[in-house]
């Protein structure tokens, strides 16, 4: 398989597989002939689980304090991220923004969640059969005109 | 002096609000993205997400090592209910290789939207098997792209096989107020489900 020449010409600096995969319209298919070289789990040494395996894609993500304090020694993704959750976002939000897999994004969150730099509020599941919630949905979404 | 940096989230952040969502389902081309796009407050995004040596394992793809970087892409967009509550859309992949996602992106749902396109209704099989399967409430609507119901529903029904108590609608996926209406019926029907006595 021959790379795509700004591929060839110019590797990343960094190891940002999918900056080259599907974002220029194209659909990316698994037909193998999309398939970058480097692989996305790169990124995590390999994890492909977060240490919270049940870590929602949903699940919202912000900054702590300490996070803040601590941005200058962080470096690439975990840096990215820590700079970007200052504002509240989703992990699929994060994934998109920084054009990481989703997957990795998780994994990622996930560590620095365990390591104090973020905070995670992920969805109640009891909550997500209750009544009054999905009721506040609709009346929610009846309001959009 | 040094204060210790807490373990808080940084100041003037806002208050994280509770994620929920509705899963958008159906097979290539039917007008997922569409329908995310007109309702969204944000332009949906697209995340990717890679078929892993583990997954492939879970979705019985083989042993065939190309397949650990199979990728898929994943549209989603968000509707702010209120202050507490976010309203999360996504739009399941088009390729069908993507069993080891439909449980992160089902799980927790309020429920999931199945459209259809008349035209090829057995694209939709997959997701109304999987929905049935782990018992996540939908509803299945029938994207009207020209305006023109070409069967009748009754006979789609039927050649759906679904049960009778699942919705059947039919909606336009241009149209903001379309959508929003099939996303309230998705609602509603979750809610009558959760209402229910537990079988």
């Amino acid at each position: 398989m021959t790379l795509p020449p700004e591929e060839a010409d110019e590797p990343p600096p960094e190891p940002r597989p999918y900056l080259t995969a599907g974002h220029d319209g194209a659909v990316a298919v698994p037909d193998g002939t999309g398939v970058s070289g480097l692989r996305p789990y790169l990124l995590t040494a390999g994890r492909v689980e977060p240490v919270d395996q049940t870590l929602e894609i949903e699940a919202q993500v912000v900054t702590t304090e300490f996070g803040a304090a601590s941005y200058g020694q962080l470096a690439f993704e975990a840096r990215d991220i820590v700079s970007l959750c200052a504002t509240t976002l989703s992990i699929a939000e994060v994934a998109a923004k920084l054009r990481l897999h989703i997957g990795v994004a998780r994994v990622l969150v996930a560590d620095l969640a365990a390591l104090g730099y973020l905070v995670v509020r992920r969805p109640s599941f009891p909550l997500s059969q209750d009544p009054n919630l999905i009721e506040r949905v609709i009346r929610g979404l009846e309001a959009i005109r | 002096m040094d204060s210790k940096p807490s373990a808080e989230p940084v100041p003037g952040a806002t208050r994280a609000p509770v994620p929920v969502k509705i899963v958008i389902a159906g097979g290539f081309g039917v007008g997922k993205t569409t329908a995310v796009s007109v309702i969204s407050e944000i332009p949906p995004l697209t995340t990717e997400a890679a078929i892993t040596s583990v997954a492939a394992d879970i979705d019985r793809t083989g042993q065939v090592p190309a397949k650990t970087t199979t990728t898929v892409a994943l549209d989603f967009g968000c509707i702010t209910i209120d202050q507490e509550i976010k309203l999360y859309l996504f739009g399941t992949p088009g390729q069908d290789r993507f069993g080891f996602m439909w449980h992160d992106l089902a799980y927790g749902a309020l429920g999931a939207l199945v459209i259809v396109d008349a035209r090829r209704i057995d694209d939709c099989y997959p997701a109304v098997d999987y929905f049935e399967k782990v018992g996540l409430p939908f509803v299945v609507a029938i994207n009207l792209c020209d305006g023109v119901l070409t069967h009748d529903l009754a006979d789609l029904r039927w050649a759906l096989a679904i049960d009778p108590a699942i919705p059947l609608i039919t909606f336009d996926a241009r149209d903001r107020l379309s959508v929003r209406d099939a996303l309230l019926s998705v609602l509603r029907h979750t809610l009558e489900k959760t209402g229910a006595p537990a079988s």
